[in-house]
């Protein structure tokens, strides 16, 4: 029954993890500096959601990445997203930062999926991360799981596995190291992903080809989402100040520094 | 008048826990603040050891939406008690922990309601008579204060960052009628799949995380590499000083590709930027070189300390209080000795 | 046909695609190529048809090694008249960190530390020098015309290559693929047939591991090689074909850099050019080329005739920065990027056969980089632009890309152009550098005046038979006995001798601010944002391990730009980490041992790999 799924993932692109970030203050609230010119990547825990998806469909259904961000950048990081699974892309052009109300996020996910053509909601599986390295809310997918009416949600999901009758058992992180288990009855379904088991697929180039044909398409198709005015002000935004003296403890005896470590546990 | 509401499950003994107790001192604080009127909303299996966990916390009225089917996590059944709770309390402020069963069903239901929702906040006050509220974003790299005028607001407000509420008294919630239709049971929790005692290395109580980095298992000054050493070192550190064991994302990627490995490590135990940023009172790192970014898996640790062999260790310099500059080896070895001899 | 190194994969299927048109590489002159054939091809409309994919227009790819596009490394000031002539309603308000050239410097540091090695004749000249100066510099009153780059235009490589390479692919008529390295040219019937990329799911060595997925070959009528200096493609065809007679590849250069914020009341404009000579060594150049909203591009060159076998870039770069003149501009400012890449300094003497039957050669790997003007950027682009120009002419006429037809078509181009012009004019410009600094300079002051004319003359000598040992180095600056402890302790500890050899020299200690003086492992991570993803095969090999083992003087590991080399075990190889390479190439002719089977090659073979830079100002 896995060959029936209609697996639609949301992921955007955030700010290569790497990067020097510092917040500015725009017109439109807080924002990052150089925002534009930061190299992007697919959110990592997004792009996990993707790599279980594309797993998923290998044996039959279909994969759908919905994105919104700025245009221009999508289209970037498609080049490198592309190569990594099938998928037919959905575009919405809009905000991708952080400081963007997930509220807003939801809503233009949600009428974009009801708007996709040839998608059974009956067999839907929505993925997506269960935070974004962005917002890190871990929100979104509820809000639009809720506005699909979609019960039967899961977040922080490392793993599922389907059976013969359709129904999947999925397991979620919980407190203290552990997994919670669920069965559920089959789709519609809700899954946030956390880190999952399969390693980053490589590039093949052949699979990029063939998403591409669709990928520069959806991007010219890609309507601009209006800015929605909301009830959220912030107050500021800021860096982290502090920066600890760090006292160096050089060419003591291994046994010495066991002692004080010791004697700091103890204290 | 605001009205706020402190949302929680009981846990599996019937108590409150600690995360949940520390999200009441937010709201209460909260509530205190604006001179508006606290109610409690209680859901769960059997909540009145919850409720009497906290009978003292001077709220106006208790509520509970209990009975075994919302006895385990389930996003439908924990989400209509919660909307009837979130109903039957009328409050436009909603202040509930940031765990992992809350943080599911919590925004779903802020969807519901018509409201907004701000999660894993570190910060909850009042200012210029209006709730403000802090949190971290891009992976705690910058953190925000911030406000909204909408309502329902719901809350959710990380561990560590609140005292925990202690104040027991009797108290009868009254409870609360949820409509669950069939369509909410399509999901069946089989249970929780722990890790056995031995391999139990993540203890978010501990009073001490232990960093483990992907020193452990590069060569050493001899020109070879010492895993299972590591291995043996790190375990019995753990399991005398009960820390809980965090790692970096390098070690645990070397745990998943087939290389000799530490083999109680998985991506739950990875801290940093894609992995958790735990809280504990103190942490000790070893073998972590990491880079700006990620150090932040240490950000909300209080005292830090730190062993590397190079004294221009990233993860220490500047972020750490002590740095000791010597083999992390030697060390644990002449730790664990110390501590078996204690 | 050349298997992709170290594959064993002939279990495995390996994939294979054909195309019309295959580019290796997306630095300035593939993104001139491209630009200008993407135009051509939407004009021509239907009329320009793929080969392959009856009906659809032609197939155009693009591979390139990083893992995205503009993680390239430049200057870059430029005189742009090839790109201004692309774009001839150019806005630089649309490319983040583009300017007018202002003003121009060319400064004469002297050496306020006393601790570079300064030739008895250096220092006389020096003595002339007006002094009472207390930022140790001296100001050319007068630029001479052939170094000078205005009207022109300083850029981040990074940004311009995404401002294009954002157009090229809206466009929809070529696609650019960051993050695959291209593992070699194919060859077929004489002829070069196409590409084949690197594997994917192996181990360092190159076995198959989990996820093994053999590098796909790509069939192509036109494979354009536009890898840069340092690029296997270009080289695996020169090791095929050879270098036409007379030519070789022995003067390099590394430049390393900084993109830097600069303190907030730095007097600096934005299109201010200062170039320096004279310090920290006499042999090493540098360039600080100012960027709108305070921020600048900083660096400096180590050539490859610089006779120090210690030679690390990094270290000089910040005593460089140091230096009273440039320090009173830079104190206060903080790290925002940082890189390093390979010069190909040899010129038109290093130019390959720029075409062959299916494949042609543009930008600095095809000699188009001109050693006089030290300009790169605008002679890759326009070589790019002349090779657009031959190919919509060829397709137009529906004839093949033979060796004949590309020489008369895009060969005849270049030969024709200021490109070409200028080579000829810098050909035995920097000869003079072969004997010392002063002929060098001499020899480039007579080729640059009188137009190529002139020149000093210096035979070439590979780099491996230049560099001396250490201890011939710093004879007479540190006693044998006291060097062979310096050697003795950093092996213990495993690091190289650089800059415990450098502290002996007299050169002070670097104080570390943490904000733009930071140790070379922070410069990676905080500037360079350097990564390497899993299940590649380490592109850095050493050839021979026994010559290294007997190598005395490892300048592999003092010249790594990312401190990805360092000295292993004793009597053994070094060892490589590629996750912290840079792919800058310098340890393709920092080797000082020569190929045992191939004197023009060193001991080191650089390949084909993933990662890198992660910064897109460079
Ligand atoms: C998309 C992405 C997301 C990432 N997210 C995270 C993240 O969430 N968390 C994270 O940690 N990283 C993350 N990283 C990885 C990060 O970039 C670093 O690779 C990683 O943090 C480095 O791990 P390390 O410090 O364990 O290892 P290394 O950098 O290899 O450092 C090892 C250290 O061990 C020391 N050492 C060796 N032997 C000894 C000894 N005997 N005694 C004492 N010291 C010794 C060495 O001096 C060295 O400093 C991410 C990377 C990417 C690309
Ligand atoms: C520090 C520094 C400062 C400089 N300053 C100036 C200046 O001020 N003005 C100026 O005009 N020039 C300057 N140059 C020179 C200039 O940068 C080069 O001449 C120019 O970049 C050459 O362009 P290119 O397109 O030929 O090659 P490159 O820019 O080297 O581009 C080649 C591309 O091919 C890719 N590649 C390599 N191998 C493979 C493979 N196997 N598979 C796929 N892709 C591959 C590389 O990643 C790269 O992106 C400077 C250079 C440096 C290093
Ligand atoms: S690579 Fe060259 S320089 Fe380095 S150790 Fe080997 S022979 Fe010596
Ligand atoms: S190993 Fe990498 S960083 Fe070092 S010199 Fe070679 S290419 Fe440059």
């Amino acid at each position: 029954m896995s060959a029936g799924f209609h697996i639609v993932v949301c992921g955007s692109l955030v700010p290569d993890p790497l990067q020097t970030l510092e917040p500015i203050r725009g017109p439109q609230g807080p924002g990052l500096k150089n925002e534009m010119m930061l190299p992007a990547i697919l959110d990592p825990w997004a792009g996990h959601a993707l790599f279980e998806a594309a797993n998923l469909a290998a044996s039959g259904g279909k994969v759908w990445l919905l994105s919104m961000g700025p245009k221009a950048k999508l289209q970037q990081v498609m080049m490198s997203v592309a190569q990594k699974a099938p998928f037919e892309l959905v575009v919405l052009d809009g905000p991708a930062g952080g400081f963007t109300d997930a509220h807003f996020t939801a809503r233009a996910l949600a009428e974009a999926i009801e708007g996709i053509a040839g998608l059974d909601r009956s067999r839907l599986l929505l993925f997506g991360g269960w935070q974004s390295a962005s917002r890190g809310a871990g929100s979104t997918l509820q809000m639009v799981g809720e506005r699909l009416g979609v019960l039967d949600q899961f977040q922080g999901v490392d793993e599922i596995r389907v059976q013969d009758d359709g129904a999947f058992v999925v397991k979620e992180r919980v407190e203290g190291g552990g997994y919670l288990v669920s069965r559920c009855a089959g789709p519609p379904a809700v899954l946030g992903w956390a880190t999952g088991n399969l390693p980053e697929p490589p590039n093949n180039p052949q699979l990029g080809m063939a998403n591409m044909r669709l990928i520069m398409p959806a991007l010219q198709r890609a309507e601009p989402v209006p800015a929605e005015p909301g009830g959220l002000s912030f107050a500021s935004v800021e860096l982290p100040k502090a920066r600890r003296e760090t006292r160096l403890v050089k060419d003591l005896p291994p046994a010495e520094v066991a002692a004080d470590i010791l004697a700091w546990i103890k204290s | 008048m605001e009205k706020v509401l402190f949302l929680a499950h009981n846990e599996e003994g019937g108590g409150l826990s600690r995360a949940c107790l520390e999200a009441l001192s937010a709201a209460r604080d909260l509530a205190q603040g604006l001179g508006a009127e606290l109610a409690v909303g209680l859901f769960g299996g059997e909540v009145s050891g919850a409720a009497e966990a906290i009978g003292g916390c001077g709220a106006a009225c208790f509520l509970a939406a209990a009975g075994p089917v919302f006895a385990s996590s389930r996003y439908a059944s924990d989400a209509a008690a919660c909307e009837a709770l979130c109903r039957a309390s009328g409050a436009g402020l909603v202040v509930a922990a940031a765990d992992s069963r809350l943080s599911r069903v919590l925004p779903g239901v802020a969807q519901r309601l018509g409201g907004r929702i701000d999660t894993h906040l570190t910060g909850l006050w009042v200012k210029d008579g209006s709730p403000a509220a802090a949190r971290w974003f891009y992976r705690q790299r910058m953190v925000a204060e911030f406000t909204r005028s909408e309502r329902p607001w719901l809350m959710s407000v990380e561990s560590g960052c609140f005292e925990a509420f202690d104040g027991p008294g009797a108290v009868e919630p009254e409870p609360v009628a949820v409509d669950l239709s069939e369509a909410c049971k399509r999901t069946e929790v089989l249970g929780l799949e722990t890790p056995s005692a031995d391999e139990q290395t993540i203890r978010p109580d501990a009073e001490l995380l232990f960093v483990a980095g992907a020193g452990w298992t590069k060569k050493q000054a001899d020109g070879r590499t010492h895993v299972k050493e590591a291995e043996g070192l790190i375990l019995d550190f753990l399991n005398r000083t009960k820390a809980s064991l965090g790692s970096s994302k390098s070690l645990v990627d070397i745990s998943g590709e087939g290389h000799e490995v530490i083999s109680y490590l998985t991506h739950l135990h990875q801290v940093g930027q894609t992995g958790a940023t735990p809280r504990h009172p103190k942490g000790l790192a070893a073998c972590c070189h990491g880079e700006e970014p990620h150090v932040v898996g240490w950000r909300f640790i209080g005292e830090r300390r730190a062993i590397n062999l190079d004294a221009g260790c990233g993860w220490a310099q500047g972020k750490a209080d002590v740095l000791y500059v010597a083999d992390a080896f030697e060390v644990l070895a002449r730790l664990n000795e110390l501590l078996a001899r204690a | 046909m050349s298997a992709s190194p170290g594959s064993r994969d002939q279990e495995m299927e390996r994939q294979s695609m054909d195309a019309d048109i295959v580019c290796v590489g997306f630095g300035p002159a593939t993104a001139g190529f491209l630009t200008t054939l993407c135009r051509g091809l939407a004009e021509a409309g239907a009329a320009a048809e793929s080969a392959v994919m009856p009906g659809m227009p032609p197939q155009v790819l693009c591979y390139e090694r990083a893992e995205d596009i503009g993680f390239g490394v430049s200057g870059v000031v430029t005189r742009a008249r090839g790109i201004r002539a692309s774009f001839p309603d150019l806005d630089l308000s649309r490319i983040p960190m583009a300017a007018e050239v202002g003003s121009e410097k060319v400064v004469y540091l002297l050496d306020p530390v006393g601790a570079s090695r300064r030739s008895p004749a250096l220092r006389l000249i020096e003595r002339l020098i007006p002094r009472g100066r207390k930022d140790h510099a001296f100001e050319l009153p007068w630029i001479p015309s052939f170094l000078r780059k205005e009207p022109g235009l300083v850029l981040s490589l990074g940004q311009f290559c995404q401002w294009v390479g954002g157009q090229v692919m809206a466009s929809g008529l070529a696609q650019i693929w960051p993050g695959v390295p291209v593992a070699g040219p194919l060859f077929a019937d004489g002829r070069v047939s196409g590409v084949r990329l690197a594997d994917q799911g192996v181990d360092r060595q190159g076995r198959p591991e989990a996820g093994h997925m053999p590098g796909m070959d790509l069939r192509a009528a036109l494979t354009v090689v536009g890898d840069g200096p340092v690029g296997p493609v270009g080289r695996a065809i020169d090791e095929r074909l050879g270098l036409p007679a007379g030519h070789h590849r022995r003067e390099w250069a590394v430049g390393m850099k900084m993109v830097v914020d600069l303190p907030e009341d730095c007097p600096l404009e934005p299109g201010a050019v200062l170039h320096t000579l004279g310090y920290p060594e006499p042999e090493i150049f540098g360039f600080l080329y100012v960027y709108p909203e305070n921020t600048a591009s900083l660096g400096i060159f180590v050539p490859s005739w610089f006779d120090n076998p210690a030679r690390t870039a990094y270290r000089y770069l910040q005593h460089w920065m140091l230096h009273p003149y440039l320090w009173r501009y830079l104190k206060g400012g903080r790290l925002r990027s940082w890189g390093a890449k390979s010069l190909q300094e040899s010129g038109r003497a290093g130019e390959p056969f720029l075409v062959g039957d299916g494949y042609a050669r543009i930008g600095e790997g095809s000699g188009s980089t001109n050693v006089l003007t030290g300009s790169g950027v605008d002679e890759a682009w326009t070589t790019g632009v002349q090779l657009a120009e031959a190919v919509l002419e060829l397709m137009a006429e529906k004839r093949p890309f033979s060796a004949e037809n590309l020489e008369r078509t895009y060969v005849a181009r270049r030969r024709a152009s200021w490109v070409e012009a200028g080579a000829r004019r810098a050909a035995k410009a920097r000869d003079g550098f072969q004997r010392g600094v002063l002929s060098g300079l001499v020899g480039m002051a007579l080729a640059g005046l009188s137009g190529g004319a002139l020149n000093w003359p210096g035979r070439s000598r590979r780099p491996h038979e230049r560099i001396p040992s250490l201890e011939d180095y710093c004879r007479g600056l540190i006693p044998a006995e006291d060097l062979a402890a310096l050697r003795r302790e950093c092996a213990a500890k495993g690091a190289a001798l650089h800059d415990a050899v450098m502290d002996r020299l007299g050169w002070p200690e670097i104080p570390f601010d943490g904000r733009l003086l930071v140790s070379h492992q922070d410069a990676l991570l905080l500037g360079g944002k350097v990564q390497a993803p899993a299940g590649y095969a380490d592109h850095v090999v050493f050839k021979d391990p026994s010559v290294c083992a007997a190598c005395g003087t490892r300048t592999c590991v003092e010249a790594c730009s990312g401190q990805a080399i360092t000295p292993g075990p004793e009597g053994g190889a070094p060892l490589f980490d590629r996750e912290k390479c840079v792919h800058c190439g310098a340890c393709l002719w920092n080797c000082s041992q020569a190929d045992p089977d191939d004197p023009e090659a060193s001991n080191i073979e650089f390949r084909a790999g993933a990662g890198g830079l992660h910064s897109a100002e460079n």
